[in-house]
């Protein structure tokens, strides 16, 4: 099913800059983010008819961002209930609105400020709203480092994953955010110095970690014809997935070592036509070191099992055969809740990612949180218009 | 260890029962009326042959270790004298398997979590919290 491939293009890319506390309010950051995205496409607010983002009760709707910006009717528009694995089925949701003729020009934005106001998971707030919650608050147990601290435990013991295995990820990718002036952290680290930092939760250290981080990305999503008359060159679309239906919490998923990516994954790669030998670059969420192991299996860049020797070898280096997180990532670039993976990958396929650009990229992968914690995932696969 | 200063689990209307006989002191499961397969957490629905019949029935008490966590840092200012704590994940011995597995959080008692090794025997706890709240906890079957 071929579905959307090609038929939709990312024209703009905007950012606020990533900091530990922006000062400013989330509509804001919203604000910003989605302007700068149309002065990067060549376009205006008096263009937009459609806004599209997520949230967990932590950011401004599009109702709130129209008004904000003298939009005097959108007609189209996602407010998505949910946190990193939603993150790419906004894109996804855009693309189809802009192919059905439902909207013309959809700007997708995230703003949070994650650090200074709306901490991911229990900073005092209580138990997140998650019906599961009940059987886990009450042990302490409810923030996603423990959550993911869990998963990693039981990959561990299931296929024999090392500390060193994820902290060659972690390593990896800090030496690509040391060539990105927008992360927030630029100075090399060492595997010693990743097995240094300290527990979190065990078996995850700080440097497993994702930053929290205040920021807002936007990305504006138009038709493929119409991106060729604009600024920049076209990104397409080229295959969009989300869905799931294992909850990781209990009950139908109990295999914590196989994510939704790994279900997902073979109608993301029909819709674009392609496979894993066919990705140039990899833009893999990564809240945690381990959720970047666990999806080098599932979206089939080596064998279950098999993530943590694949990660280790090399081949996720910027020079490697697929380097992934070319940003930093989420553990050193900075994190949007996903979509700045997906600036990422625009700014790979446009050739205009500078010292970490790697050389003739020409089809990117870019995926959501893989279906941990909540159920389902999203992905993205993006290819340049050459 | 102060429990007391811990979130309070808040019970859904499914999995009321549940609690109230934790509460006794009883560990119980769900059972489907229609098929037979054992279910845990509460829901109202057998996602097998879809009945919405079922009885609650006593649980064996007993697991064994899947995973888990040591935790370090403080989360929440309230448990900060807590850390470190472990947080373990324990299939139920009542569930058939084959990916139709029951599993119950709680935290390990008794023992040091050096001890933990993948399938670990466990059996279950009940640690009285206060006037309304009884949890379950796992320590290392003797």
């Amino acid at each position: 099913m071929t579905g959307l491939r090609d038929r939709t293009a990312i024209a703009g890319v905007g950012y606020t800059p990533f900091s530990k506390d922006s000062g400013v309010s989330t509509l804001t950051l919203a604000v910003r983010a989605v302007m700068a995205a149309l002065d990067d496409a060549g376009l205006s607010v008096d263009d937009v008819d459609a806004l599209a983002t997520h949230r967990v009760g932590d950011s401004v709707p599009p109702w709130v961002v129209a008004p904000a910006l003298g939009i005097p009717e959108v007609s189209w528009y996602l407010d998505q209930f949910g946190g990193g694995s939603v993150s790419h089925a906004v894109v996804g949701q855009a693309a189809m609105a802009v192919a059905a003729g439902v909207a013309d020009t959809v700007v997708c934005y995230r703003a949070i400020n994650a650090r200074s106001e709306f901490r991911m998971g229990g900073t005092g707030r209580g138990a997140a709203p998650v019906f599961d919650a009940q059987y886990q608050a009450p042990y302490g147990y409810f923030a996603p480092p423990q959550q993911f601290a869990m998963f990693t435990r039981a990959h561990m013991n299931a296929y024999g994953t090392t500390h060193e295995h994820l902290g060659r990820i972690a390593v990896t990718q800090r030496a690509n955010a040391v060539k990105n002036a927008r992360a927030l952290k630029r100075d090399p680290i060492t595997l010693d110095d990743y097995l240094a930092s300290r527990w979190i939760a065990e078996p995850l250290r700080l440097l497993d970690c994702c930053l929290e981080t205040d920021g807002a990305c936007a990305l504006v999503v138009t038709s493929r014809e119409r991106a060729r008359d604009l600024r920049r060159p076209p990104v397409l679309v080229s295959g969009a997935a989300w869905g799931g239906g294992d909850s990781m919490f209990s009950g139908t998923g109990t295999d914590f070592t196989v994510t939704e990516a790994a279900r997902l994954a073979p109608r993301l790669y029909a819709m674009a036509g392609v496979g894993p030998a066919d990705i140039d670059v990899a833009e893999l969420y990564d809240c945690f070191t381990y959720s970047v192991l666990v999806q080098l299996e599932d979206y089939g860049f080596c064998a279950k099992g098999e993530g943590g020797p694949y990660a280790a070898s090399g081949a996720i280096a910027l020079d490697g055969e697929l380097p992934v997180n070319t940003h930093g990532g989420f553990l050193s670039e900075g994190y949007v809740h996903g979509i700045n993976h997906i600036a990422e990958a625009v700014a790979q396929l446009r050739g205009t990612a500078g010292d970490r650009q790697v050389p003739g990229a020409e089809v990117a992968l870019s995926t959501a949180q893989p279906g941990y914690v909540l159920a389902g995932t999203s992905a993205l696969i993006l290819r340049s218009d050459r | 260890m102060s429990l007391r200063q811990r979130p309070r689990p808040q019970a859904d209307r499914d999995s009321a029962p549940w609690w109230a006989a934790v509460r006794r002191h009883e560990l119980l499961v769900q059972r489907c009326a229609g098929c037979g397969t054992p279910r845990f957490p509460a829901r109202a629905v057998c996602n097998r042959c879809r009945s919405l019949a079922y009885d609650w029935t006593p649980a064996s008490g007993t697991g064994r270790v899947y995973s888990w966590i040591v935790n370090h840092q403080v989360f929440l200012p309230s448990m900060a004298d807590e850390v470190p704590f472990t947080v373990l994940l324990v299939r139920l011995d009542d569930g058939l398997g084959h990916g139709d597995d029951l599993l119950a959080y709680g935290n390990l008692v008794d023992a040091d979590p050096g001890v933990l090794r993948p399938g670990l025997p466990v059996e279950a706890v009940f640690a009285d919290v206060d006037d309304d709240t009884t949890l379950v906890q796992w320590r290392p079957r003797r």
